[in-house]
């Protein structure tokens, strides 16, 4: 049984037309002019319970409407929506106790006072009993370190700190869904990899399930094996990482150090993608030739002292599907 | 799909520990800022000393009603001072602050009553400063000698006190509540602080104003906020009239709080339609 299921869902914000300068200040007093704008166009979904998935898509494509919808703080303008067996908006409150939320860019935590002070303070909105409470609190600071600054203000906090704590907050409560958006933004290597390590742990051992939005591709990478594409409010795909990269992965790089110096590269069924001093890279289609032979080929037209291939990481192939939109099976090298 | 109709779920039960602790939190958080809050009773004791010599200086001159004496007059501006401490905060800030950054979103994530939650974390707001009230009090004592009523004027003045906060809390939540619609709320909240400072009864006393303003005066609820409760205190409003003066107060309290609700709804919903 779904844990989260969305049907055809729809939001179409619609604002006041108003032209621009004065005149147009003074008509929009008299007329009624409305502009929609469609930010979720068609969204359906639907994830079991413990699933951790990856929902991307370019700056405006819906993600953060279709966030709101599942919190229930957004009607839906149409579609069907289920978080727990609960309508989001109908039942803010008893949808707000099932889930957890996390915002990179927004801290929930109070920001004038110590950190263990918000985490008293969430306790006694979710109505976490004592022990469960100890209980969590203990593991949390265990994984993510965080009794170096429990007494610390929030203020004073590190921008690494301050996720963290953010993230036991919202998981404090044992939520049944976490609601993750861009929760890595800013953060240097190592938080970064700290908060993809909890995120993994709650996952498995809690059996949360997690919707993560992000920019980063490497959380997806790292963390989800499915992911749900978004763009223009559609959803553009929904499968695994590892189906997105066979059939969009179809480029590899072949990257060539030059022995001598030439005037032109030109290597059939390849294109040259940069050239910098004795440094060439050239895109090649893996279903048209093979490394072994494109090695050959440029072996036998130019002298070369080293080789490499790059394999299409997650960002370019998700580049690719953004700028060029996203067919089933696609195998054509775009051009 | 699934054939199986949406579980109707039960509203979480009320509880108010929630509450509690956002006013604990706003409590400790105000204390925080102490430095301010000392300025602020500082302030306040100058400006007594000096309304107390623009009185006495006005008095020598014969400019003044005789209904009030001059130590009548003293205790009213002094006691108004103080009632400024309390009254003057902007409780509702918060919210005005929550729309501006966009954090309304995460508060209507939890599984709270978002007014609610404003109202107690300014009622913390508000306590911590009436914490300071009191050593304040004695200070003023020491410095101008006010008059003492006697205790069940003080009551009285208590509870038309209280009326009087409520007033004060709901106007401001209802300024407030522009934000939902324009986050430039700065001059309107001008506006009404003049119109509090003059027929609120702060600076002047109203029975000394024309008998035209203090018709304006009554037909605004500026006065149920400082006027009731000073007039209460110096005795200008006898026992026999008690009863109406704090009806009057608490019509303020059930008219603005059905604005604020009202607001409040037609706010809520902009934010659930069209995501703030």
């Amino acid at each position: 049984m779904a844990i989260i299921e969305a049907v055809a869902l729809r939001k179409v914000f619609r604002s006041r037309e108003r032209e621009p300068g004065i005149g147009g200040a003074i008509a929009s007093l008299f007329t009624q002019a409305y502009v929609d704008k469609v930010a979720v166009d068609d969204v359906s979904f639907s994830l079991e319970p413990g699933e951790l998935v990856g929902y991307i898509g370019p700056n405006g494509a819906g993600k953060s409407t279709t966030i709101k919808m599942l919190t229930g703080i957004l009607v839906p303008t149409s579609g069907l929506l289920r978080v727990a067996g609960i309508v989001p908006h109908a039942h803010r409150m008893a949808n707000a106790a099932n889930i957890g939320v996390v915002f990179g860019q927004r801290s929930q935590l109070y920001w004038d006072l110590p950190l263990r002070e918000s985490f008293e303070l969430l306790r006694a909105i979710y109505d976490v009993p004592r022990d469960r409470y100890l209980q969590n609190m203990k593991h949390f600071a265990e994984i993510l370190d965080l009794d170096r600054f429990l007494s610390t203000p929030v203020r004073q906090l590190s921008l690494g700190e301050r996720m963290r704590g953010d993230f036991a907050a919202a998981m404090l409560h044992d939520p049944k869904i976490v609601y993750l958006d861009e929760p890595t933004i800013g953060l240097d290597v190592v938080a970064k990899e700290a908060i993809r390590e909890f995120i993994g742990t709650v996952n498995r051992d809690r059996g949360t399930t997690v919707i993560l939005t992000t920019h980063d591709l490497a959380d997806v990478e790292r963390l989800s094996r499915r992911i749900i594409l978004i763009d223009e409010g559609t959803v553009i795909y929904d499968g695994s990482l590892e189906r997105l990269r066979d059939e969009y992965g179809t480029h590899r790089t072949l990257v060539v150090t030059l022995a001598e110096s030439y005037p032109e590269i030109v290597v059939p069924d390849t294109e040259v993608v940069s050239r910098e001093a004795s440094l060439v890279q050239l895109r090649f289609n893996r279903r048209e030739i093979t490394a072994e032979a494109l090695i050959r080929r440029v072996t036998e037209r130019y002298h070369i002292t080293d080789v490499s291939i790059i394999e299409p990481d997650i960002e370019t192939i998700v580049r690719t599907i953004y700028l060029e939109g996203y067919h089933d099976g696609a195998v054509g090298a775009p051009s | 799909m699934t054939a199986a109709g949406p579980a109707i779920p039960a509203r979480p039960r009320f509880r108010l520990e929630p509450y509690i602790q956002f006013a604990q939190k706003a409590m400790a958080r105000e204390a925080t800022y102490r430095f301010d809050v000392f300025t602020s009773v500082a302030s306040v004791l100058v400006r007594v000393y000096l309304l107390r010599m623009v009185w006495v200086a006005l008095y020598a001159r014969n400019a003044a009603p005789s209904d009030l004496p001059l130590h009548a007059i003293i205790t009213y501006t002094t006691v108004a001072m103080l009632m400024g401490l309390v009254m003057d905060i902007d409780q509702t800030r918060l919210l005005h602050d929550s729309l501006a950054d966009g954090s309304i979103a995460t508060d209507f994530m939890k599984p709270i009553i978002v007014p609610l939650y404003f109202f107690s974390d300014g009622t913390g707001e508000v306590l911590f400063h009436v914490m300071l009230i009191v050593p304040s009090l004695l200070l003023a004592l020491l410095i101008v000698h006010i008059d003492v009523p006697s205790l069940s004027v003080i009551c009285v003045f208590l509870v038309s006190f209280l009326l009087g906060y409520l007033v004060g809390f709901f106007l401001n939540f209802i300024l407030n509540c522009i934000a939902f619609w324009t986050l430039e709320i700065q001059a309107v909240q001008l506006i009404v602080t003049w119109l509090t400072d003059l027929f609120g009864g702060e600076i002047i006393p109203l029975v000394i104003f024309p008998v035209f303003l203090q018709k304006v005066a009554f037909v605004l609820p500026f006065a149920a906020m400082f006027s009731t409760p000073l007039l209460i205190y110096v005795g200008v409003i006898r026992p026999d009239h008690y009863l109406q003066a704090l009806g009057v107060q608490l019509l303020w309290v059930v008219v603005l709080a059905l604005i604020a609700t009202l607001v409040w709804r037609a706010g809520a919903k902009r934010i659930v339609v069209q995501g703030g």
